[in-house]
């Protein structure tokens, strides 16, 4: 933990607002963003991102400055998650093989298309991933995260990380071959590859 | 190196977790195998897309929410 970071916290914990609101503006953009990635709902996302700083907020005299703020918020945030995932059934229903990506490049519609693609993408990750799995996804290919991090913020062996960000991968790119998505199904079809690296 | 090893570290020499050896054997395994090849692009598929995908501005500010909230404890040794 960086001496600025470490610093904020401390004055935060004693109660100086200022220090407060400068640690927790600073990750309001990283944990809606989690949630939202994770749930694909922004009213879910919304509430769940409001619970979890006030959470930290009420909490904030428990931390232990043993890990970065980020990674203790995110714990906050991903027990809510798994709380909110516990409450609600899970959605099934995707149609692959609808999505049809012309070849011609900068058509307005095969933009339109590639916009569908990436909601497809993130569509099979929310609702098609097991929350396990797609809770480590997130945290590493959205958000970045070292397999360290991941770790720390899952409470998981370094192993055990590997291993789940792996077989999430599998299990994502199974959902793409075995839904018959056109992009991996038909050979001679434009790959997702090529769609999305323009954007 | 087999098919078997190689497919189970794509993972990691995608993140480049591997060390400098077991990196150069999977790329001389990838190299002379097609179908692990091919497993490999996959995933590079799947991975660039999720890489790319966009960032969410937030709808409002949370720490308004926590004005009203109760006072949080203050810092105690040992905690």
């Amino acid at each position: 933990m960086k001496a600025e970071e470490f610093n904020l916290i401390n004055r935060a914990k004693e109660g100086e607002r200022e220090a407060l609101n400068g640690l927790f503006a600073q990750e309001q953009k990283y944990v809606f963003n989690l949630m939202i990635q994770l749930t694909g709902d922004p009213a879910t996302a919304d509430d769940l991102t409001q619970e979890a700083f006030l959470s930290a907020y009420q909490d904030l005299h428990k931390f232990r400055l043993q890990s970065s703020f980020r990674t203790w918020l995110s714990k906050i945030a991903i027990n809510l998650f798994r709380r909110e995932c516990r409450r609600k059934p899970n959605h099934v229903s995707i149609c692959l093989d609808e999505i049809r990506i012309p070849s011609e490049k900068d058509s307005p519609e095969r933009t339109v298309i590639k916009r569908e693609l990436q909601w497809c993408i993130l569509h099979s990750l929310q609702q098609h991933v097991p929350k396990k799995y797609r809770t480590v996804l997130v945290l590493r290919d959205l958000q970045n995260l070292s397999y360290r991090e991941i770790s720390e913020i899952l409470s998981w062996s370094m192993g055990k990380t590997k291993t789940c960000i792996h077989r999430g991968r599998k299990i994502l790119r199974a959902h793409f071959i075995n839904g018959k998505c056109k992009a991996f199904a038909e050979k001679d079809y434009l790959c997702i590859c090529e769609g999305i690296l323009e954007l | 190196m087999n098919c078997k090893e190689a497919r189970s570290l794509l993972s990691e020499f995608y993140d480049q977790e591997l060390n400098q050896e077991t990196s150069k054997a999977l790329e001389k395994h990838l190299a002379g195998c097609s179908e692990c090849q091919k497993e490999d692009d996959n995933f590079n598929k799947i991975l660039k897309v999720l890489n790319k995908l966009k960032t969410y501005d937030i709808p409002r500010d949370y720490l308004e929410g926590m004005k009203n909230s109760k006072q949080p404890r203050t810092y105690v040794r040992g905690i």
